[in-house]
Order: C-alpha cells, then structure tokens, then sequence
C-alpha cells in the first residue's frame, strides 16, 4: 500500500481547507434550511463568498485528499524531490529548473502571442476591434461551407469508425489493458469537453430560435411548429456533430501516439506525414502553437464569460450588485479550485471532480424531470428526436444565410476550437481502448447526454414560455439579450425551485472548473519539452495564466473579440482535422493492409460470427 | 512513411501521469461501502432529519404537495414534529449500529423509509436532501446486513423489567379509555396515552383526573406499578452500563464481562514486551491482561484489550479470568521469580493449557520450563542472533 499526495504542503493545505469549508458549510445550511432566520442577518454579497468558499474549499479538498495504491513504486519520487527543491534551491535555480522544461518556442509563442493580443486591445482598441471583425465576417459568412464540409466528414467518419472495421484495433496492441473504468472515461471526458456553457445554453438556446426560428424550418416565431424546430436545431448545435469534431482530432492522435510511439501531442497527428523523429518541426510547432492560443483563448474567455454570466444571474435573481471586483474575485476563486484540481492529478482532483460533476448533473436532471411538465416535454422531445434524425443530414449540409452563419457556423468553429485540447485528453485517456469504445464514449454516450439535457431544459422551458406560466424571453430582454438569466424565471416557476437553483449554481461552478483543470493541463503538457514530466510549478503557471488572462478580458472588456479570435482558431483545426482524417486513413492502411491482419481477423470473424458465434468483447 | 518505428519511445514521465499499473475507477466502492460508512451515513441522516425538523417547524406553514399528500392520516401539522421525532430514533439507532447491533439494524430498516416518508408528503425543498440521503443510504445498509450480528445479551431481569414497563404502559392506556367516561378531560386514545405517561413519571399536571373511587384505584395501580417498573427498567438497564465503564476506567473487568470470555488469551504480568504483544495478539483474539500494576492496568486500556487487576500468581485471580476456558496464557513479566510463580499458577489452575513465556534472564530458560512452561523463549537471546545475522548477510531481511 502506498500512498500519494501525503506530501507535507499538501496535507497542510488540506488541514487549512477543512475547518473552512465546514464553517463555510455551517452557513449555507443553514441559509438553506432557516432561510427567514438566517437570510436577514447575511447580506447578498456575504451569500455570495460563503457559498463560493464552500464549493471551493470542498472541491479542492476533495481534490488533496491522497489516493492509495497498492502498487510500491513511483512513490514519492514527485514529492520528495519537489520539497527538497522547495527547501534547499535558491529561487534563481527554481525559475532556470522551470525555465529549462519548457519548449522555448512554444512557451514564448503561447505566452507572448496572447499577451501581445491583449496589449494591442488596450493600445488600438478600435483597430483591433475592427480587425477581429473583418476576420470573422470573411470565415463565418464566406468561409462558412469549410466548417459545415468539416463537420459533415467528421460525422461520417465517426460513423465509419463505429460500424467498419477499423473500430476494432486496441490503441497500445491488442494486450493493452484500459487504465480506467468506463464510468470514470465517460466521466472524465464529458465533463472536460464541455463547459458551464451546457448550463447556461440548456434553457437558453432552445428559447431564441423559438422567438427567431431557423430558416431551415420554414415556421412562424412562437408557434406551436417554432417550439419542435427550436428544440431540433438545439440538439442540432450540441449533439452528435458537435463531438464528433472531438473525435476527429483526438482518435488520430490516440492512434500515432499507441500504435507509432508519436509523443503525446496535438502536432503527433502530422505523424503520417513528418515522421515521429520530425515531429519537433516547424509544421510541428506550428500546430501545438495554434493549439496553445485555441485552448487558453478559449478556456480563459470561457472562465471570464461564466464569471459575468454566474454574476448577471446573481444579480437577476437576488438583485445583489457587485463592482467590477466582483468577476475578478470570482475569477481568482476559480483558478485556485482548478488549479489544486490540475496539480493534484489525473486519477485524484480531474477525477473526483468529473465523479461530482456527473453526479450533480444527473440528480439535477432527475430533480428537473419530476418536477417538469412530463407529458409536454415528452411529447415535444420525441418528435424534435425525430425531426433531428430525419432532417439530420439536410440541416447538416444546409449553408443559407446570416441565421446560419451566425449559430451553425459560429458553433462549429466554437467546437473546433476546443477539439485540440478536448481531443488531446480523450487520447490520453484512451490507452487499451479500442477506436470503437472511444469514438461510441466520445461521440454517442456524451451526444446522448448532451440531447437529454437539451431535451429536458430546452422542453421546460419551451412549455412554460409557449403556455405562458413563465415569461423566460421577457426577462432575457430585459437583460440585454443575455442568456445567462434565462434559468431563474425558468426554476422559478417550478415546484423546488430553491434546490433547483441552488443545484444549479454548483454545476456552473463545476462544469467549468472540469474544463479548466483538464485545459490547464493539455498546455501544460504542450508547452513541456517532450520526454520531460509537467511539473507542479508549469502547472501552476498555466492555470495563473489562463486566470490573468480571464481577468485581463474581463478588466479591459476585449471579451468578445478575444473570444471571437479563440473560437476562430476552429477554423485553422477545421482543416486540421482533414489532414489528420487523411494521414490517420493513410495509416491504418498501411499499417493494417501492410500485414493484412486487419483483414485476415475479418474474415475469420465473419466466418465464427454465426447464430451464436464467439465475439472477442 | 518514416514512422514505422514501433517504439517504446513514449513519454514516460506523461505514463506517471496518466497511466498507473492499477485500474482508476470512478468511486472505489469497497473504500465506500463498509459498516463504518454505514453508521456514518446513518448518523448524518439523524442530523439532517433533526435540522430538517427544525426548518419545518420555523416556517409559518407546512404545505403537503408531495406525492403521498392524500394519504396521510390525520392531521397536517403532525408533519411538523415528524423530522425531529425520527432524528432521535435514528440518532439513537446509530448508537446501536455502531456497536454493531442487529436489533438496531431492524430498527434503521424500518425508520429509514419512515423518514422518507416526510419529503414525498411535503415535497418542500428543504426536505429533498433527506430524501437523496436516505435513498443512498438504505441499500447501504441493507447491503451490509451480515456486519450487524451482536444479539443484545440481556439479563432475565432486564428483560423482565422492560417487558413489565411496556405492559404497564399498555395496561394502563387500555383502562383509562375504556374508563373514559369515567376521567375529566379524556376523550380519545390519545388523552389515556398522555394521562398515564403523565400520572407514571409523577408529573401529574391535573387537567385529566379520576372522578369514582374504581378510576381513583385504578389510578394508584397505575402510580406503583408504573413508577416501579420505570425505576426497574430504567436501573436494571443504565447501572450495569455505568457500572462497566466505571469498573473500566480502573482497568477492572466486570464480573459478567468476565462470565462471556472463551478461546481466548490470557498475558501475564507487564513488561516492556507487553504492548508488542497485545499489537500482535488483539486483532487475532481477545486477550486479558492480568497485572498487579493499576498504573501499567490504565495505559493498557488505551489499547483495545481487557485488563483485570489483581494479582497474576493467584489461582483464583486465574480462574476469574477464566484460565479454564482460554486457549492459552503468555507470562511476560519483568520479573523472572514471579513468573516462576505465574506459570505455576496457570498450570494448577487448568493442567491442560499452552503456556508460553518469556525469559528475562537467558539462565532461566530451563527453570522456567521446569516449573510447567510449553516454549521459553529469551528475547534477549533472539535479539542479539538477529542483529548478528543483520549485520553478516545485509541482503537478506531477516524481519
């Protein structure tokens, strides 16, 4: 039995965090359960750092707590070395240690792009502005077919790997064994490849094309026809091509890194055509760069968004108010839980917070289904279910107009842009798995899950706006447009709407926290000089980083174009994927036609796979 | 195609940290499902009803939307009182679940439904938690049924005095009903409930009286043999329990704690080789220390053993401790001419027992097996070959 993460800063900062999250608890139950004693004596703002303390505290001591393993090895060969350095390095050698483990181009270009982005904002703010903007016209409205084309070939192939053979092969050889359960797989790349987005959008999206209905559906604005095609085109943007775009980056990588001992790295996918030893090329470089500014651009924007939406919703429901410091405070409270979630690692803090997470969105969604009109949601959610599958294919391939340029293709890039980094983690949580398991896990069991919540929040509030018991669009209005309100009126209206929103806070909270530690990570590992271990410190970094930057968006207001310019990077990751699509065909080709034992196993399959023939899984 | 080099050229540090030769599952069940979660569980839910109770009865009004609204009987506001009520109850569940009890075990399978009960009345939000709670709870604990195995061992007077208590209560509940007529102020089950619990803990508040001389006699019955049985039970079943954690604190086993040893092992005298020893020994057996020493007695009761203070060359201390029936006796004193007489004792007291000893003193191993011992060991002796060996061949691990 060994134990790991009993270092002795840690278990100090597990000993601090302890007293506090149970004080900090001793109030929000008691806010909760006493709200006519209690609810007067505290102001909003002190709800506000109680309950945060209290989710923060708890996730990052979750996180410390160590995990025990019965395996002798490894042990504190990460922590012993990292406390003599803490005691005995002068600070100079800790920053050349650092220094040295970072890959000099891409740590510099990382860093100094994003922070040179930002200066320019401040310093031409309107030129900058006005470039962001030129840009995105041209790849929105003109360039548009290239996301949609991408998006379309990604499905396809997904269902290619699904049912065709190369769906067989186990990334590491066929003895490699999976190094983690399938629930804490599913677990763990579900809840990193989606953010607080899911809960903002989930009541939200389904609401605007019900009041400006997609062109595709030929329908009046508010009709009964609006409320099937509004839901439709929801599970459309969240659904199965939405995460097929991950898997189109992460399989390819999976398989150079497991099958051709590529390293683990998003350039790994120009394997094919550089070589494993070239890997470290210009072309190389240039990929994990792009992949770098997609993943902190769209991670940190991400961060400061929810900050501003979780605060808007705050401050719709409580009318509490709060200055400019309260997203920065929020921000930095954020970036310490995912940064203690980071550090602590795959199998402890990622982990565990994944584990809540899923829990906390099932029960929600439990709690909301039985207390939601049942039989509407039902009723609309099938037939929306029908009107995806039947219309799936023309909606996918459907380009018209500003409507699409504006939803379609804009999600699309958003999901692209995210793939480095959410494709990266489904590859390195995918050794011993076979193509078929990952591409169902990350494609089908997440869309799944995704098209239920839709289905469920999108279905909610779609019945109580159209039968009129909640006006959810009237307070969107007010609001400036802005979806992060839509879910109070919406859990308002419904019978345990103290718990529902309650609930819904924390999976805010720990849906973007599960995005930001596993991005804080993917950089880390990207901008570490191949062969060599991230370390504590490089973790640390990043997640600082990625909070400095949520906090410069926030302070100098460039949110939208920072976060036009991250999404954008879909684009070039919308070509990506097609080279990688291409190189991961000319390989398996290879590799298995080389052999032909791809083939030979076929036959022999087809010829055991009688009525009740032997099946290897 | 240059990267047909099939290679163990993986990042190993990147290995560190994803991949561990263990499987990472997503909850580690057997961690979380033992007895000790399940009494922690249950304690939690005890708290959680008591504060659930409480924000109930806070609130101005108790609405019942939940589910099972239209089936509760009787009035509405008695939901008030329900979450604190089964707060108690299972609060002292728990106790029994901690000692592992099975009698405790029927009771949470029975109270733990009953307080779910109390969210699908009033489907308020406060109450949901107790729910989720329960509905995590229950198949723990019926999961973990076969850990929860002590029969209560009660004395036929103990029982006799429950049994005449619960009968008193009953006996007197029936008569003043059905002497309704016959009493001021009691018109329903309820008021003879009341009546009686108040008359039999002399309370006696006067609201509800006798008015003929059958209703006064019957009242007196009900005073003598109400507060009798309440003294009795109440005396027969917390005295024995004060008294053993008395007797405890001086290291002092009771005599029925005594009556109950079997197979078990018994260490004589103290020395510096009895706390090693009782590491060993406790999770295998039960073990009785006898030591003349009350000092050395109170440490020893830190540890999870029992200790018996008197004198180890005594038969009849020997006997107490139920030499007869043990499965062996270590004789560890730091004194070898006691030991002398402690194994001596020991095998007077029951011919046929192990006996095992320690030798202070490398010259009295002979001596010692001599007087009855059936192994001598010189743990001075072992120790001095063992650092020999150590130090010779420093490959092998002689531990």
């Amino acid at each position: 039995m060994a134990t790991q993460g009993d270092s002795a800063v840690e278990r100090f900062v597990r000993k601090s965090l302890l007293p506090v999250c149970i004080i900090a608890g001793v109030f929000v139950v008691s806010g909760f359960f006493f709200p006519s004693f209690v609810g007067s004596v505290v102001t909003g703002q002190g709800w506000l750092v109680v309950s945060l303390l209290f989710f923060g505290s708890g996730l990052s001591y979750l996180a410390l707590l160590p995990v025990e393993y019965d395996v002798e090895e490894t042990d504190a060969r990460r922590d012993a070395p990292y406390l003599l350095r803490v005691r005995h390095l002068p600070w100079v050698e800790t920053v050349r240690d650092f220094a040295t483990r970072q890959d000099p181009i891409l740590f510099g270009v990382g860093v100094g792009g994003i922070a040179s982005f930002l200066a320019l904002r401040v310093l031409v703010p309107n030129g900058t502005v006005a470039a962001v903007g030129a840009v995105r016209d041209v790849l929105l409205n003109d360039l548009g077919w290239v996301f949609l084309g991408a998006m379309v070939l990604a499905v396809v192939y997904c269902l290619f790997l699904l049912v065709g053979p190369w769906g067989a092969i186990r990334l590491g050889g066929p003895d490699a064994e999976p190094t983690y359960t399938y629930p804490t797989y599913f677990a763990m790349f579900f809840t990193a490849g989606i953010a607080a987005g899911i809960v903002f959008w989930g009541p939200a999206e389904a609401l605007f094309h019900y009041q400006t209905p997609p062109p595709f559906f030929d329908v009046e604005p508010q009709s009964d026809a609006a409320v099937v095609a509004a839901l439709t085109y929801a599970l459309f943007h969240w659904g199965l091509s939405a995460w097929s775009a991950y898997i189109v980056i992460g399989v390819p990588i999976a398989y150079f890194v497991y099958q051709r001992g590529a390293p683990l790295r998003v350039s790994s996918i120009l394997t094919p055509f550089l070589g494993v030893e070239n890997l470290g090329s210009y072309w190389g470089k240039l990929v994990d760069v792009l992949a770098i500014f997609a993943t902190i651009g769209g991670v940190a924007t991400s961060v400061a968004f929810v900050s501003k939406q979780f605060l808007t919703g705050i401050q719709y429901q409580w009318g509490v108010t709060y200055g400019a410091l309260g997203p920065v405070l929020f921000v930095a409270g954020l970036t310490v839980i995912y940064v203690i979630s980071a550090e602590s690692g795959v199998h402890r803090g990622i982990r565990r917070i994944a584990g809540v997470n899923l829990v906390l969105f099932v029960l929600f969604g439990l709690l909301l289904f039985a207390v939601s009109p049942r039989d509407a949601v039902l009723s609309w959610g099938t037939t929306a279910l029908g009107t995806y599958a039947t219309s799936f294919v023309p909606m996918s391939l459907y380009t018209g107009g500003e409507w699409v340029a504006g939803w379609t293709v804009w999600n699309w890039s958003w999901w692209f842009s995210w793939a480095p980094f959410a494709g990266l983690f489904l590859a390195a949580l995918s050794r011993g798995r076979r193509i078929r398991t990952v591409v169902f896990t990350g494609a089908v069991a997440t869309s799944a899950a995704t098209v239920v919540w839709f289905l469920l929040l999108g279905g909610t509030s779609l019945s109580l706006q159209h039968s009129g018991t909640a006006n959810i669009l009237g307070s969107i209005a007010t609001h400036g447009g802005s979806e992060a309100v839509a879910g109070y009126p919406l859990f308002s209206a419904l019978p345990l709407s103290q718990l529902l929103i309650f609930l819904f806070l924390a999976l805010i909270i720990v849906f973007i926290t599960t995005s930001a530690d596993t991005s804080t990570l993917v950089v880390t590992i990207l901008s570490t000089r191949r062969n060599l271990a991230p370390t504590t410190g490089s973790i640390v970094f990043w997640g600082v980083f990625q909070g400095v930057v949520a906090v410069a968006v926030l302070l100098i207001g460039g949110g939208e174009s920072l976060q036009a310019v991250a999404v954008l990077t879909g684009g070039p990751f919308a070509v990506i994927s097609l080279v990688a699509l291409v190189g991961l065909t000319r390989a398996v080709l290879h590799d298995e036609g080389g052999q032909s034992s791809l083939r030979a196993r076929i036959r022999r399959r087809g010829s055991e796979r009688g009525p009740n023939g032997p099946r290897e899984d | 195609m240059a990267g047909d080099v099939p290679g163990p050229d993986s990042d190993s540090a990147l290995d560190e940290m994803f991949y561990r030769t263990e499987r990472v599952q997503f909850v580690y069940w057997r961690q979380f499902s033992g007895a000790k979660t399940t009494v922690m569980l249950t304690t939690a839910i005890a708290v959680l009803a008591f504060v659930t109770g409480l924000s109930d009865l806070s609130q101005a009004t108790v609405e019942l939307n939940g589910p099972l609204a239209t089936f509760l009987p009787g009035p509405s506001d008695a939901v008030r009182l329900y979450g604190v009520f089964f707060a108690f109850i299972v609060g002292g569940l728990t106790v029994g679940l901690q000692r592992r009890v099975r009698l405790a075990w029927y009771g949470t399978v029975v109270a733990l439904p009953m307080i779910a009960l109390l969210p699908l009345l009033t489907a308020d939000s406060t109450d949901i938690p107790l729910l989720l709670a329960t509905m995590v709870a229950f198949p723990l604990v019926v999961y973990n049924r076969g850990k929860f195995d002590k029969p209560i061992d009660l004395s036929p007077f103990q029982t006799a005095a429950l049994t005449a208590f619960v009968a008193v209560q009953i006996y007197g509940t029936l008569g003043t009903y059905a002497m309704r007529d016959r009493y001021t102020g009691i018109a329903s089950v309820t008021d003879a409930f009341y009546y009686i619990i108040v008359t039999g803990t002399t309370v006696g508040y006067g609201d509800a009286t006798p008015t003929d001389p059958l209703t006064k006699l019957f009242t007196v019955s009900v005073i003598v043999l109400g507060t009798g049985s309440f003294t009795l039970a109440s005396g027969s079943l917390l005295i024995p329990a004060l008294e053993s954690r008395i007797s405890a604190a001086f290291g002092n086993m009771t005599a029925s704690e005594l009556t109950l040893l079997e197979d078990h092992v018994l260490v004589l005298g103290y020395s510096e080789l009895t706390e090693p020893l009782i590491d060993v020994l406790a999770p295998a057996t039960d073990v009785v220390v006898v030591t003349p020493d009350a000092e050395s007695a109170s440490e020893l009761t830190e540890f999870d053993v029992n200790v018996l203070t008197d004198d180890p060359t005594d038969e009849e201390t020997l006997l107490d401790a139920r030499v007869d029936t043990a499965k062996g006796v270590v004789v560890a004193g730091d004194d070898d001419a006691q030991d002398v007489l402690m194994i001596l004792a020991a095998r007077q007291a029951n011919p046929d027992v192990r006996i095992v000893a320690a030798a202070n003193d490398q010259k009295h191993v002979d001596k010692l097996e001599g007087v009855g011992a059936d192994t001598v060991i010189s743990p001075t002796l072992i120790g001095g070959q063992m650092l020999g060996q150590s130090i010779l061949d420093e490959d092998d691990d002689p531990v």
